[in-house]
């Protein structure tokens, strides 16, 4: 199996710093990437994230544990003895070539005929369509642009694995969503292995193949956007992935007592044996508001509109705040004014358990 | 016709803006124009019996200049001792400048590079040489470079060498001592330059297969350009009528420009040539600026 | 506070004295003016005297010409003495009526640029030789050949001071001719060999009272003074007069004739030629001075120098050059221009 692996980390540690002051910013980290993946690395500013990805790419070395492509430790070497190309968040254009000799400049520094630089130039050029602009300078480019010549011009030397820190984050919302999808079809098209780096959550879910998320210097959880989404590993990640809402409350074989002593039913497949004091963790789009005198009695705070739906704000008698999403032209929600009181179900086989 | 009232507001405030703009106007013409001028004027004099000039025109001077006549058979020829010894200084400025931009380069990229705390540091040492006047800086130099100086007595300790190595009064001495008089007008431009680099370019740069050399060639060098031109041209202009450092370490033996400018108002007697030669200096050292322009604009036609 | 209330007070003395009457402004070369001969006049007369420096004759003269220089006393060398008097920049302060004007030498007195001395007196005076250090080479030094054809032990080790009028003086009587001559064979037989000899310079540089006394350089041409003040550092330093001719020159105080203090400047005159000031100016600086007697006051170490006391059979080799016309002067730069191209 190991064959399909394109990137390993193992047990990959970085301490900056000696000391009292050293800082530790990747704490033993384990990770395998296969070839032709795209892997999304995400996590809050100061996770590792990062750290994790300068590693892959040679620019800081593990203090300890090693980093492996294909079969090999690459540990030890330079970077630029590493087939792996970086699109870096401040894209680092050179600013005294053109977009053209930009694209062209790693194939030239790998000593390739100048026929085939001309070729491949021409090709990435195509690819992310800047074909018009090949003889401008980079300072003459907007920010999308400046993105596209970054991405063709890592591309360009045809790396094994692209690495990829933030590239979207200094786009505005519009270009960003146009960027994700030509970044997803590159990628198919390129077949490269892509390693992501971001702190946005809806990027990663919407791109990615696979998602590890970080938080610390560690990897809180790998998988699949869906089952990250859906069974979160623990409070963190369930916070950090899209909203959540979380109540305290006492399991047993049947379901949760709250702290008020409301009983609430669980899917024994969710509980799956488990008891005592664990956190319930339900997506806002998972509870259904209902008149009063249904469900979990709770009171109506106040609604934010959103369009396409409305996120009511309701607490529990004990205090507990939770968010609940609802489609806005479907039912007259709009009737449910502050200070309302109102029923909440909560779906038996939607809520999570958390132990923290 | 009579002219409408904006008119005469634009004629006004245009008026106003050139009488306050006359006392530096003013100042430039007396202070830079006027002095240039004078020479200008003397260098088409004839020169006088003993010391300064005598009020007739005359070609003389541009003709010495280029010119030999013979003092002993009267044949005209190429003035070639004027050329090298114009050679000679070129060559020798030429020479300082690639000196003090091979040392100035990893100095000014080492200043850049530490922590800005230390920065403040490393370029109030640089400036350090400043602070003493030219000619003591020479002498410190000779005291250095001299037969029974500081680095023979020390390689005679250690027993590297047996006998002095003549360094002072060879044209290595000169080299020594000019790049060391001119290298903070290298490192100053150049550190400027290397300050306002992104480093995350030599990231980009390695992560795109360049080596380390490479990397210096094709990334940080094109862009600190700019910087290593004007700390070129600051140091080359001087260089070309530098005087006394060729002067003390070179021993005397041959003249530069400066010096040969020198022996026309001194010793020589001859003004207009002394003036014309000036003249000759001023318009070399015009044509490295026009040239810095020219390819500075053409480098960065948008800044 | 008080320090600094001091100081302006210092200065407002010196402001004022400065506006006084009594005053002399002195233009002399550079480190050549004893202060103790200044401040003994100063109390004498009570006049504040300053003194300010030159370095050449040719700036000296520049400088007087332009006129609102202000200067009283000037101290040209010989050559020019008579440049000044044709410029008509000199006055004449009857020196002959003059209290110490008998105290004159009279080899000084009916000389070439100023018969019967109407305009100058004597400062120093001091002759331009070769000064060799023995421990290289022990052979004769009474020659222009140190320089002009060095022994193989002095290859590589001869400084010559780069004074074209004095070098080429000496080129120019080493090959058989004379000073500011205009004879074509003599002044290229003079720049061929002084080509010739070039390669075997080591440098051409001023500043040899240091380098020759710590041994830097072997062998240099030299003023008699300065080589003087070397032996007194390095022992084994002697002076050669070349026996081919060497340069003889005087130094003489004058009278500008635009003067302000006209008065003051003809005690300084009368003042400089009593012996045991005229003793004071030549311990300072170490040349001879030309005043009768003045030997009684100098040091001992000056009475018997063999820098200064010149031998018998070499006194005729001493020659005084004017300063050469137009046209020899052109031809003396351009071989000195050929020499260091």
């Amino acid at each position: 199996m190991t064959d399909t692996i394109a990137v390993e980390a193992k047990s990959a540690r970085k301490t900056y710093g000696q000391g009292t002051e050293a800082v530790t910013a990747l704490k033993d980290v384990s990770v395998q990437i296969s070839k032709g993946e795209f892997f999304t690395l995400l996590g809050p500013s100061g996770c590792g994230k990062t750290t994790l990805l300068r590693l892959i790419a040679g620019f800081e070395t593990p203090t300890s544990g090693e980093i492996w492509l294909d079969g090999k430790d690459i540990s030890a070497d330079p970077p630029n003895k590493r087939p792996i190309n970086t699109v870096f968040q401040s894209y680092a254009l050179f600013p005294h070539l053109t977009v053209a000799q930009n694209i062209g400049f790693g194939l030239e520094m790998l000593g390739r005929p100048r026929k085939e630089v001309a070729e491949t130039t021409a090709e990435m050029l195509a690819l992310v369509r800047m074909e018009s602009l090949a003889g401008r300078r980079t300072a003459q480019l907007s920010g999308g642009q400046q993105q596209r010549v970054a991405l063709a011009r890592a591309l360009a030397p045809r790396p094994k694995v692209l690495l990829l820190d933030e590239p979207l984050s200094a786009l505005d919302l519009k270009l960003r969503k146009e960027m994700q999808s030509e970044l997803k079809r590159l990628q198919t098209e390129t077949g490269i292995t892509f390693i992501f780096v971001t702190h946005d959550q809806e990027e990663a879910l919407t791109m990615s193949d696979r998602i590890g998320v970080m938080s610390a210097g560690n990897i809180l959880q790998i998988g699949a956007p869906r089952d990250i989404y859906t069974s979160p590993a623990n409070r963190f990640v369930a916070d950090f992935i899209g909203e959540t809402n979380f109540i305290d409350a006492t399991v047993d074989a049947t379901g949760a007592t709250l702290s008020g002593g409301q009983h609430i039913d669980i899917a024994p497949q969710r509980i799956a044996g488990r008891s005592g004091k664990m956190t319930l963790a339900l997506r806002p789009e998972q509870l259904r508001i209902v008149p009063a005198g249904h469900g979990l009695p709770a009171t109506l705070t106040h609604s934010v509109y959103f369009g396409t739906d409305i996120h009511c704000h309701l607490a529990l008698p004990d205090g507990t705040e939770l968010v609940a999403r609802m489609q806005a032209a479907a039912d007259g929600s709009a009737a449910y004014t502050p200070g309302t009181q109102v029923g909440l179900i909560l779906p038996p086989d939607a809520i999570q358990l958390l132990e923290d | 016709m009579p002219s409408s009232s904006e008119d005469l507001a634009e004629t006004a405030r245009v008026r106003r803006n050139w009488l306050l703009s006359t006392p530096a106007l003013v100042l430039l013409a007396l202070g830079a124009a006027g002095p240039l001028l004078i020479v200008a004027v003397y260098s088409f004099l004839e020169a006088g019996e003993y010391s300064g000039v005598e009020w007739r025109f005359s070609l003389d001077a541009w003709f010495q200049i280029l010119f030999h006549r013979d003092i002993f058979d009267d044949t005209i020829s190429l003035a070639d001792a004027h050329l090298t010894i114009f050679w000679r200084s070129v060559k020798l400025s030429l020479l300082t400048t690639i000196a003090t931009f091979i040392f100035g380069f990893p100095t000014a990229y080492f200043i850049a590079t530490r922590a800005p705390k230390q920065r403040a540091l490393w370029l109030f040492l640089i400036t350090i040489p400043f602070w003493t006047n030219l000619l003591i800086r020479t002498f410190a130099i000779m005291e250095v470079l001299r037969n029974q100086g500081i680095l023979n007595t020390l390689l005679m300790k250690i027993g590297l060498i047996t006998t002095p190595i003549q360094i002072l009064y060879t044209d290595t001495a000169v080299l020594i001592g000019m790049a060391y008089v001119y290298l903070p007008l290298m490192v100053l431009p150049m550190y400027a330059a290397i300050d306002r680099f992104d480093f995350r370019l030599v990231e980009a740069g390695y992560d795109l297969y360049a080596s380390r050399w490479q990397v210096l060639r094709r990334v940080i060098l094109p862009i600190v350009k700019p910087g290593a031109i004007a700390g070129s041209i600051l140091v080359f202009v001087p260089s070309l009528g530098a005087y006394v450092t060729p002067r003390v370490l070179g021993g005397g033996k041959n003249m530069m420009i400066g010096n040969f400018i020198d022996l026309q108002f001194g010793q020589g007697r001859n003004w207009p040539l002394g003036a014309a030669l000036s003249m000759v200096l001023l318009v070399i050292v015009g044509a490295a600026l026009l040239a810095y322009v020219r390819v500075s604009t053409k480098e960065n036609p948008h800044g | 506070m008080k320090k600094l209330l001091t100081s302006v007070a210092a200065l407002a003395t010196v402001a004022s004295m400065a506006s006084a009457e009594g005053e002399l402004n002195i233009f002399n070369w550079g480190n050549y003016t004893n202060p103790d001969l200044i401040k003994k006049f100063e109390e004498t007369y009570d006049v504040k005297v300053t003194v300010t420096d030159f370095d050449s004759n040719t700036t000296a003269l520049t400088k007087i010409e332009a006129g609102g220089h202000g200067f009283d006393i000037v101290v040209p060398t010989h050559s020019y003495i008579p440049i000044y008097v044709e410029k008509g920049l000199l006055m004449k302060p009857g020196i002959p009526e003059m209290e110490n004007y008998h105290n004159l030498a009279p080899q000084w007195v009916d000389v070439d640029w100023d018969p019967k001395r109407e305009y100058s007196v004597p400062w120093q005076w001091g002759t331009t030789g070769v000064a060799v250090n023995t421990k290289a080479y022990s052979g004769d030094v009474n020659t222009a050949a140190i320089f002009m054809d060095p022994p193989a032990e002095l290859v590589g080790k001869v400084n010559v001071v780069p004074e074209m009028q004095d070098v080429i003086s000496m080129a120019l009587m080493y090959v058989g001719g004379t000073p500011c001559t205009t004879d074509k064979t003599m002044l290229k037989a003079a720049r061929d060999a002084l080509v010739a000899a070039k390669p075997k310079w080591m440098s051409m540089d001023y500043g040899m009272t240091e380098k020759m006394s710590n041994g830097d350089v072997m062998a240099s041409v030299n003023w008699n003074g300065s080589t003087f003040r070397i032996r007194n550092n390095n022992p084994d330093v002697v002076y050669g007069y070349p026996k081919e001719g060497y340069i003889v020159w005087m130094d003489n105080a004058a009278i500008l004739n635009d003067a302000k203090n006209a008065d003051n400047a003809k005690l300084f005159i009368n003042f400089i030629m009593d012996p045991e000031n005229a003793a004071m100016i030549s311990s300072f600086a170490r040349y001879a001075n030309g005043i009768t007697g003045s030997e009684a006051f100098m040091p001992d170490d000056m009475k018997t120098a063999p820098e200064i006391v010149v031998p018998a059979d070499l006194v005729a080799a001493g020659k005084f050059t004017g300063a050469c016309p137009k046209e020899a002067q052109d031809m003396y730069t351009a071989i000195w221009t050929e020499l260091q191209k």
